[in-house]
């Protein structure tokens, strides 16, 4: 009796100490900010674990088809090469799949949206939404809940990664995890990174003069992408203030007023005051040369037309049904004033931008397909 | 325990899709359904003095909790291939025994339960269908009609919200639809949801979807709104006529 007593005492202790708060380890370097975390769903290697699986799993589309990742491919820094998203059952999305990485330090989530500012909301929506359609489970929740529930893998890890709760077998659960996993995706670690950290020799002599062109009042290109994360919607745990910015940066004038395209007008869409047409997030410029096509709507092709577009401050389509001069927009932010921009200055701001892709990105056995394993 | 209450009687409120005099359905046609789910609140009787009477559903497992019920009026085939099998035409509570004149609820759910999370909520508002997860808030009203070519919908919610997902702390236009229906003369009856009505300014011959997703400045949401008596983007609002005492 007494040594039955003392064994229950001693395998509390055991669990007690396992199940501690200790700190995540991030794997982030010295000197970088480290992501907040909702104070409802805390970071643990076997919730992170447990995400990971879920993020590649194709049984979380209503035809077993698609999962997180094929919309968002490692290889391709999380995204997935197209202008528009093409959900599970074949229907196209307004806009073009965005990053993961370092999404955990996004201020607010997806193109257009004041509202979505944690991981845990924004991954309903492609989850469940059905306008359009991307992985199609809504109404299919209790499917998520049995797959936790039934798959031994996914019966272990769930409840490891979340040990108090009763029924920890729900898709609340599962966007909890796959959440977590995703805020692991953060770069630090591009030769700009190593350059910052005293590597003089981690840049080119282009990309260094480029690096100077890209924060010059002249380019004005840091305004919206600038800080440690090169775009103006940041945050992180010990952030005093957030920041938040949407920016419309003359892509369109349909009718020479300024409107943009009907299915995709940015915040207008939100709020419907005409000051917010064509207001987009500007993206993180990490790891930008392995994410075209570009803008929210993928419609420019590769970096160089990007330079150019913003050297003209704004696009002219001249015909077609978005025929329009978006350089005259009454939208358009104060920030895309145009520039003059040598043959040189452009390649450097190039290898300025090629400087921000950090290869581990692509690499990182802990963000890879775990099924491929 | 209830013996200090008055009597009460049981209310039950049963909705019918119509196309004008028509019954309207999911088997596919000229004209048929392809969604019609909404939310009801706040039902109320009025009684001949004005006196407002609050009927209190009958709470269960799926349909209704507390002051909100979840009709679906979409059978899951046919033309509402992308809706659920389940259906519930009906709203049931109690209210104290009076004489009614009229009916009054709300197509939409209160502010208050609006904007939390629904995967942490109750039947009828875990229903991921019915939610917005990136405008935030629950889709008040599904509803759609398909023709040979054509068709169109309706998802109807607050926007232009303030503040985070979490955190709303209002909405510039709520688009809640307050119904009264007078003549409501017992305790049980029959309302007709009229989608001619609703769609009467969207033209269903052209072959060109006119979708409304209830954005703030979406064009196609400005006549279907009028119908509903919602102000929208200047337009001052009027009184619904798409639901109706039917006979």
């Amino acid at each position: 009796m007494l040594l039955s007593l003392i064994a229950v005492a001693a395998i509390t202790a055991v669990l007690w100490l396992a199940n501690r708060e200790r700190p995540f380890d991030w794997q982030i370097a010295a000197g970088y900010p480290l992501p907040s975390v909702p104070a409802d769903n805390p970071m643990t290697p076997a919730k992170v674990e447990l995400g990971r699986w879920l993020f590649y799993d194709v049984r979380l589309s209503v035809n077993q088809t698609m999962s997180c990742s094929s919309c968002h491919l490692q290889q391709l820094a999380f995204t997935d090469g197209k202008a528009r998203a093409i959900g599970a059952t074949g229907e196209p999305h307004p806009r073009g799949s965005m990053t993961l990485v370092n999404s955990a330090y996004a201020s607010r989530l997806t193109w257009a949206n004041t509202l979505l500012d944690r991981l845990e909301d924004q991954a309903l929506t492609p989850l469940l939404g059905d306008n359009p359609v991307e992985m199609g489970m809504g109404g299919r929740e209790s499917d998520v809940g049995e797959l936790l529930a039934n798959e031994p893998r996914y019966r272990h890890l769930a409840r490891s990664a979340f040990p108090g709760d009763e029924n920890p077998y729900s898709v609340l659960n599962a966007v909890r995890a796959i959440s977590a996993f995703t805020r692991t995706i953060v770069s630090f670690d591009s030769p700009y990174d190593r350059y910052l950290e005293g590597d003089t020799n981690a840049i080119s002599a282009s990309a260094q003069r480029g690096m100077e062109l890209f924060f010059s009042e002249r380019f004005e290109c840091f305004h919206c992408h600038g800080g440690f994360n090169f775009t103006d919607s940041t945050t992180h745990a010990s952030t005093a203030v957030e920041s938040v910015g949407f920016h419309n940066n003359g892509l369109y004038n349909l009718d020479g007023s300024g409107a943009y395209p009907a299915d995709n007008t940015g915040l207008y869409d939100m709020t419907g005051r005409v000051r917010d047409m064509g207001r987009f997030k500007a993206p993180t410029l990490r790891n930008i040369a392995l994410t075209a096509p570009y803008m929210h709507d993928g419609s420019i092709a590769t970096l160089p037309d990007v330079l150019d577009h913003y050297a003209r401050g704004g696009r002219l389509l001249e015909s077609g049904p978005h025929q329009g001069d978006g350089r005259l927009s009454p939208y358009k932010s104060e920030f895309v004033v145009g520039f003059e921009m040598s043959d040189g200055e452009k390649a450097d701001l190039l290898a300025f931008l090629a400087a921000l892709t950090d290869e581990s990105v692509t690499t990182n056995e802990r963000w890879s397909n775990p099924f491929a394993q | 325990m209830f013996a200090c209450s008055a009597q009460r009687e049981t209310v039950d409120i049963t909705f019918v899709p119509v196309w004008q005099d028509r019954e309207l359905d999911c088997l596919e046609g000229d004209k048929s359904l392809s969604d019609l789910r909404f939310f009801v609140s706040n039902v109320q009787l009025i009684d001949a003095d004005g006196g407002v009477h609050p009927v209190v559903l009958t709470t269960d497992e799926r349909w209704q909790q507390g002051s909100i019920a979840l009709v679906d009026l979409e059978t899951g085939d046919g033309s509402c291939r992308n809706g659920t099998p389940a259906t519930n035409a009906q709203v049931r509570g109690s209210v104290v025994s009076i004489d009614p004149v009229a009916l009054r609820f709300t197509v939409g759910v209160p502010f208050d339960m609006n904007h939390a999370n629904p995967l942490l909520a109750e039947a009828p508002l875990n229903d991921a269908a019915m939610h917005w997860h990136w405008r935030s808030g629950y889709k008040f009203l599904r509803a759609g009609v398909t023709t040979k070519n054509d068709g169109t919908w309706l998802h109807l919610g607050s926007t232009a919200c303030d503040g985070t997902v979490q955190n709303i702390r209002s909405c510039s236009s709520p688009n809640r639809v307050e119904i009264a229906l007078s003549d409501f003369r017992s305790m049980s009856g029959r309302v007709a949801v009229d989608l001619a009505t609703l769609f009467q300014g969207t033209d269903l011959q052209d072959g060109v979807r006119s979708d409304c997703s209830s954005g703030p400045a979406e064009s196609e949401c400005g006549p279907m709104f009028a119908a509903l008596g919602l102000p929208f983007n200047g337009a001052d609002s009027d009184i619904s006529h798409v639901f109706r005492l039917l006979p």
